[in-house]
């Protein structure tokens, strides 16, 4: 077929709504025949929740939709679920992906494949309905894969990204996909979603190896046991799975998704004006835009600036990020976290780009710019943090790495 | 799809297959591990079995290589056995639907202990007693404690048992001070209800039964079954079957059922033995052998009780249970 | 081979039955741990990790360790020490000594060459080094065997055994240390005489035995590397879980055993294990070493009514013909109780096996009630 008809074909199968990140989840989760939901609310992603229980009941799609009592019980359920075969789908925010904190870790230690969202909330106390990366962040050490997307679209592609990379028999490991709270889960926007028979193509049904049925052999999952005996070789085997999640799965899935849509889809990294750039402002999630435009503005100007999109905080791709900050001078990270008496009392995301850069032989000056308590950024803001880069490595070091940005008083 | 729960009347008719095989940490006389046993007799081969932590999951597992259980089974976590359960039929159900997996009766049952089921898991579990899912059993086995992490007391210990948590000493002789929480009654209240009942290891032909129809009452359902336990509560493990017939026989631990709203008591004793002849058999309440006026305020609490178990029998109806007058010296 | 930190120090290993002998082994291990640190060393004491919780019946050991003079490192509480490391090993209950050799190590595995064993028992230390050489030692042996009856001192076997292990342990402390360290720092004035009328009468016996005379040694030869069977497989199905998991069921000692458990690349993702097939009992945990007692059916007298073997917790008794299999019963006795027809009695398990008339033991109410609470 021509490339032209290609294109007429796409223009006519494939309509564009107007969705909130919430919804456009919940077409993903339609379009990948989940068969297990549990929910209970919490602020920002319970649309999506509202959302898949009118599609249900007005029988557009089927599966089991469980109102839970907690949030412990929500995940319990999933990853319940999960183990007798089904395909499943979770999430929540803030406080309550806290409370359900023992099963979200041990869904992560058991392997089982659960896509769960996150809709980024900051942490109580106090109650606050502004967007931090916290809350996510807490799992980053036991196995759960967590990607950030930057907008509806991208969090609808990413949810169905993500249950191939899950499901792969060579990762099994649950994935996390965040859409920042309010920005992506409230605001709507222009939103192509890929239609069933592209989806069916790209994902393949949920086969766990080993279910947990009567119907197949007969197991036992997830024994006490004595660590002399077997322990380490549980973690090791875990290691492995994140390490061919990093290496093989991401890479191939994201290829594969990229060919069905004739676009050139990176796995980790989204760069913008990175090729000759001197200074980089990496972030994630839907602050990148305004990263972008600032970026586009200041180039405009002739300063040698890129914006650096990360996708993936797990796996962290390490030597990809020392690749994209070749030549690169100084690095500022746009950080929606807080990591109190962190070392340097840094943020999470500012001290993971510090020790995945330890070794490499790219060590640009590095900022941190906080965006703690769930206050949104201005581009003033920004645009000031960029400049205290600027100014840094014309000078060669960092007076004051650590910056919190959008604090009224003084920053010490 | 149409099967109905087949009932036994004698000993012999207990299942000769075992899918909790010997070959397990328990301790000798372990009550709960009986009751492993025989539910899982009752329910069969075609059962999906969930283990909350506590003894049930610790002392059958410990080492590695070592699984006794010959039906698929999965851990799942102290205060998770209701959503376990839950999950696990909604996975069911959702993949025969779909035709994903073939459609017949498969058995879910959630065997975990008293401290996990009616303290940290009580909303999990109450969530799950709301839900429609046929075949699904909730089975509490009470040994009145939190007996894996050495002996603590939960909601469902007695009043007047030592525990480390509630020991007798000078200040506090009673030991624990709180009555046990009636955790069939609690399933009972719930709305959408099919089956509950209270059994014992002592009475296997009636917890076969019970466990039978409670997996085939269409909704999921609740069985409280009392397992004594030799080290928790201090006694040698060659009487745990005596021990629970002692419990029926003082009326202490009442067996009743409640099927599609009608209540009955399942084994009246005749002649209610004093609870002396309980209390006296178990190191657990050894504080409390010489204390008249504790024995006589569990005497007259037994005795209040089973007026109310009676009313109940006779009208085929649940009332609220007594609340005690209990005076301080 | 031993690890050369645990080698300067001076180990007691007790052995108890679970939950009976836990509060005796825990007054033995304090009071040694004072009178060592009377006698200017650390000491260390604690029951081995792996063994708790406590079930009953099932074998525990107590550690009590005593520095050089100072111990500098974390001691083992999961892996029985790697080489010869206990000086004195106590054994509170007699039917300790044989035990099943596919869970676990022999009774002298880890004890030194010239290390003592304090039994508690009314048979004479001739018979017990008989009972050791068949069921409990599988090395050279150049130590001494102290017995007693710790119930003729007190009712509290933990008095009698602290007197004998203290004639094991000398001169690490004497006698007196531990005795004015019992009064001044646990104010047990009451309990001294039988401290020391069971440390002065304790009855001893040099022993010098040889590895290859002990029946357990041939079974101890190594088996050398132990290579996987996965063949092409990436993990484990049932299949190779099955067969790894008899390999490791069958391995005879603890060392060999942890050298056949799998490698981290063997094991199926997500936790999964494989169960036994129905009715096909556990081989990857035999509980024959949990029995003071065993019950002997008397064929006779058997009315087949199959009370025993609803009423087993481990499921030990076959259905039919009705029979004990020991290698699962634990000795409770609930079937001697619920018997139909008083056809189950439950001898001593040396009586049962070597004809022994061992008179030496707590009865399990004694045990729970006086000291559990």
């Amino acid at each position: 077929m021509s490339k032209s008809s290609q294109v007429a074909v796409q223009k006519v199968v494939q309509k564009r709504r107007v969705w909130t990140g919430a919804r456009s989840v919940a077409e993903a989760v339609k379009l990948a025949d989940v068969d297990v939901i549990a929910a209970y609310p919490i602020r920002p992603y319970t649309g999506i929740m509202n959302a898949l229980a009118t599609m249900i009941a007005g029988g557009d799609f089927y599966a089991e939709y469980l109102v839970c009592d907690s949030e412990h019980s929500q995940f319990e359920v999933v990853k319940h679920a999960s183990a007798v075969g089904a395909r499943t789908f979770v999430g929540s925010s803030g406080t309550g992906l806290i409370y359900g904190s023992e099963a979200v870790i041990v869904t992560a230690l058991g392997q089982l494949p659960v896509v769960g969202i996150v809709g980024c909330r900051s942490l109580d106390d106090p109650g606050n309905f502004g967007m931090e990366w916290n809350d996510a962040f807490l799992f980053r050490d036991v196995g759960w894969l967590m990607a950030w997307s930057k907008d509806p679209q991208e969090a609808l592609e990413m949810t169905l990204i993500a249950y191939r990379i899950a499901e792969d028999s060579r990762v099994l490991l649950p994935h996390f996909v965040a859409l920042d709270g309010a920005a992506i889960t409230h605001i709507a926007s222009p939103v192509t979603p890929p239609t069933k028979e592209q989806v069916t193509k790209f994902l393949p049904p949920y086969k766990p190896l080993h279910p947990l049925d009567p119907a197949y052999e007969v197991v036992s999952k997830a024994m006490h046991i004595a660590p002399s005996l077997i322990g380490p070789e549980q973690r090791k085997s875990l290691d492995a799975a994140m390490k061919r999640a990093k290496n093989i799965v991401i890479p191939e899935v994201w290829k594969a998704w990229g060919n069905m849509f004739g676009r050139d889809c990176s796995p980790f990294f989204e760069e913008t004006q990175m090729e000759d750039a001197d200074y980089a402002i990496l972030s994630m999630g839907a602050y990148s835009r305004n990263v972008d435009y600032v970026v586009e503005k200041m180039r405009n100007s002739g300063i040698k600036v890129g914006s650096l999109r990360l996708k993936y905080l797990r796996p962290f791709p390490t030597e990809e990020l020392a690749r994209a900050l070749d030549g690169v001078k100084g690095v500022g990270v746009v950080d929606f976290s807080y990591s109190l008496g962190s070392p340097g009392n840094g943020s999470v995301l500012y001290n993971e780009v510090r020790a995945a850069l330890y070794e490499s032989k790219q060590r640009p000056l590095i900022m941190d710019y906080i965006f703690a308590g769930g206050r949104e950024m201005t581009l003033p803001e920004l645009e000031n943090s960029i400049q205290a880069l600027i100014e840094s490595v014309k000078k060669g070091s960092v007076d004051k790495p650590v910056r919190w940005v959008t604090v009224r008083g003084e920053d010490e | 799809m149409n099967d109905e729960a087949k009932l036994i009347s004698k000993l012999t008719e207990i299942p000769e297959e075992d899918y909790y095989v010997s070959g397990h940490r328990t301790c000798a006389g372990c009550g709960p591990a009986l009751g492993y046993r025989l539910v899982l007799k009752a329910a069969g081969p075609n059962t999906i079995v969930l283990g909350p932590t506590g003894c049930m999951y610790v002392a059958n597992g410990h080492q590695f290589l070592s699984s006794p259980y010959a039906v698929p089974w999965y851990h799942t976590q102290l205060g998770a056995g209701g959503p376990a359960g839950i999950g696990t039929a909604a996975a069911l159900r959702a993949l025969m639907f779909k035709g994903k997996r073939k459609r017949e009766d498969v058995n879910v049952v959630v065997y975990g202990g008293d401290g996990g089921m009616s303290d940290i898991g009580l909303s999990g579990l109450s969530m799950g007693l709301t839900y429609d899912y046929p075949h699904l059993l909730y089975l509490i086995y009470d040994n009145e404690s939190y007996a894996n992490t050495g002996v603590q007391a939960s909601s469902t210990t007695p009043f007047g048992a030592s525990t480390t948590f509630t020991p007798s000493g000078k200040i506090k002789p009673i030991g624990n001070e709180r009555l046990k929480k009636d955790m069939a009654l609690i399933a009972a209240a719930h709305p959408s209800i099919g089956y509950v009942a209270t059994a014992s290891v002592s009475h296997p032909v009636d917890l076969v039964n019970k466990v039978r129809k409670a997996l085939f009452s269409g909704r999921p359902s609740l069985v409280q079954l009392l397992t004594p336990c030799p080290k928790g509560w201090a006694f040698p493990p060659e009487e745990t079957i005596e021990l629970g017939q002692m419990a029926v026989k003082t009326g202490i631990w009442a067996l009743w059922e409640y099927e599609n709203g009608h209540f009955r008591i399942t084994s009246k004793p005749t002649a209610r033995k004093n609870i002396r002849e309980y209390v006296m058999k178990q190191g657990r309440f050894s504080h409390l052998w010489r204390n008249e006026a504790a024995l006589e305020y569990l005497q007259l609490s037994v005795d209040e009780q089973w007026r109310y178990w009676e009313e109940m029998d006779k009208i085929g109806k649940i009332i609220l249970p007594w609340t005690p007058s209990y005076n301080r010296e | 081979m031993v690890s050369p930190e645990l080698e300067e120090l001076t180990w007691l290993a007790v052995h108890g039955r679970g939950v009976i002998n836990t509060a005796h082994s825990s007054q033995i291990a304090l009071t040694l741990s004072n009178a060592g640190v009377a006698a200017g060393r650390d000491a260390f004491y604690y029951m081995r990790y792996d063994d708790s919780p406590e079930r009953v019946q099932l074998p525990f050991i107590y550690y009590a360790v005593f520095g050089n003079p100072r111990i500098r490192v974390i001691l083992p509480e999961e892996v029985e020490p790697v080489g010869s490391v206990f000086d004195t090993v106590a054994v509170l209950d007699s039917s300790l000594i044989v035990k099943s050799t596919s869970q676990r190590a022999l009774l002298l595995d880890g004890a030194k060459r010239n290390a003592a064993l304090v039994v508690n028992t009314s048979l004479k230390p001739s018979v017990i080094l008989k009972l050791v050489r068949k069921y409990g030692c599988a090395q050279d042996w150049e130590g001494r065997i102290i017995t007693l009856r710790a119930k003729k001192y007190n009712q509290n076997i933990a008095l009698g055994m602290i007197g004998a292990i203290t004639k094991a342990m000398e001169p690490l402390y004497s006698i007196d240390d531990v005795i004015e360290s019992m009064v001044e720092v646990e104010g047990k004035t009451d309990s001294v005489d039988a401290v020391r009328s069971a440390y002065e009468e304790a009855d001893s016996l040099k022993v010098s035995l040889k590895a290859e005379d002990c029946e357990q040694y041939n079974l101890k030869s190594s088996v050398g590397e132990v290579k996987s069977s996965m063949g092409t497989k990436r993990w484990w199905d049932r299949e190779a879980y099955m067969i790894l998991k008899e390999r490791v069921a069958n391995a005879p000692t603890y060392e060999q055993r942890i050298k056949s458990m799998p490698r981290w690349e063997e094991i199926a993702p997500a936790l999964i294990e494989f169960g036994p097939r129905v009715s096909e009992r556990n081989i990857g945990f035999k509980t024959s070493f949990a029995r003071t007692f065993r019950p002997v059916i008397d064929k006779n007298k058997c009315i087949d009514c199959k009370l025993c073997y609803v009423f087993c917790p481990d499921g030990a008794i076959d259905f039919d013909p009705i029979k004990v299999n020991y290698e699962y019963c634990k000795g409770c006795g609930i079937c001697a109780r619920m018997c139909g027809s008083k056809a189950i009695s439950m001898p001593h398990e040396l009586k049962a096996l070597e004809g022994l008339d061992e008179e030496e033991f707590l009865s399990i109410r004694e045990a729970l009630i006086e000291y559990a609470y």
